[in-house]
């Protein structure tokens, strides 16, 4: 029986009874407290909680039933401040996660091959040719240029010196 | 009897052969044919409306020239190279330097003729009106590059608003 309380935690309602006893009766703590950590963290955080409320309203006699009904929707908000308090942690990895996701699906599209955006070949519309085409293309332009003798830095007939000069190099510096 | 013939036969053969290539080579190269793979062209293609069969046909008769070009090409290189180095030599050999020259222009005869047989079986896969469209086209293309070419060299020589001076 004791073995299956240890085991059990205390509830919200038994911390609260505890961090706020009832007026004259002693603060009677159950022996699962001494054994389980967690559950006397819980019930330090909870009187806290009570603590901090109780510094925030001032003398106790003052109080109007407005300032009680403030104050007990004070000390429930704190409470359940206390109760959220413990999952920020895996919120906040939740969020990390998250945000890493986003930023993987964000980069996605740029780790993906591009598409061409044209099919390649011979049918293919677009105007680049193909690596041996351009090859060929050189080809046919190289001829033209040299069977009609248009290019001027090979043809013979500009390396005749100029009469008069040792050299035509020389003319022109 | 009959080898005199034959050998007339032969002459009368080579001389109209040489009086065709002589009037033929220089027509072909006048006209300027449309410099590069220009069957590969798409626009050029649709602008004379070359059918895939005409293009595929182009394409074989390139392909059956093209080792012969890249040779011709090769060797007329080689010669002008060669026809260089005697020229920017002082010591050179005149009648060696001759010698070079014609091999040289030989050379680039031998490649000018491969080029028009491969133009003119090209023009053979041609109809007449495609044939002539190319050649306006080229034409054009021709006017347009000579027209921007004149136009920076005005720009170098003094800007482009330049005005020749009133007499």
């Amino acid at each position: 029986m004791n073995e299956n309380r240890s085991r059990n935690h205390l509830t919200d309602a038994e911390l609260f009874g505890l961090a706020i006893p009832a007026v004259g009766s002693p603060e009677a703590l159950p022996s699962h407290l001494s054994d389980c950590l967690a559950c006397s963290r819980s019930l330090h955080e909870w009187k806290g909680a009570v603590r901090d409320v109780a510094d925030d309203m001032g003398p106790l006699g003052d109080r109007t039933s407005e300032a009680w009904t403030g104050a007990q929707d004070q000390t429930m908000r704190a409470i359940r401040r206390t109760r959220f308090a413990r999952p920020a942690l895996p919120l906040r990895w939740g969020v990390g996660v998250a945000a890493a996701l986003l930023l993987f699906a964000l980069a996605l599209p740029l780790q993906r091959p591009t598409a061409p955006a044209t099919p390649s070949g011979p049918s293919a519309s677009a105007p680049d040719l193909s690596t041996q085409d351009q090859a060929d293309d050189a080809l046919l332009r190289d001829v033209a240029r040299l069977a009609s003798a248009e290019e001027t830095g090979g043809s013979w007939s500009t390396l005749v010196p100029e009469p008069g000069t040792a050299n035509g190099e020389e003319e022109r510096l | 009897m009959n080898r005199r013939t034959n050998a007339r036969a032969a002459i009368r053969f080579f001389v109209l052969a040489a009086a065709v290539a002589g009037v033929a080579l220089p027509m072909l190269s006048e006209q300027d044919f449309p410099e590069g793979k220009w069957w590969k062209r798409p626009r050029l293609a649709a602008e004379i409306n070359l059918s895939p069969e005409q293009s595929r046909e182009i394409e074989k008769i390139f392909v059956n020239s093209r080792t012969r070009l890249i040779d011709l090409k090769a060797d007329l290189e080689k010669k002008q190279l060669a026809l260089q180095s005697s020229m920017e030599d002082r010591g050179a050999d005149r009648r060696t330097v001759e010698k070079e020259i014609e091999t040289l222009e030989n050379a680039r005869a031998e490649l000018q003729k491969a080029r028009a047989l491969m133009v003119l079986d090209m023009k053979q896969v041609l109809k007449p009106d495609q044939w002539d469209h190319l050649l306006q086209l080229q034409q054009e293309m021709r006017e347009r590059r000579l027209m921007a070419r004149e136009g920076r060299q005005n720009y170098r020589q003094g800007g482009p608003f330049r005005r020749t001076p009133n007499r």
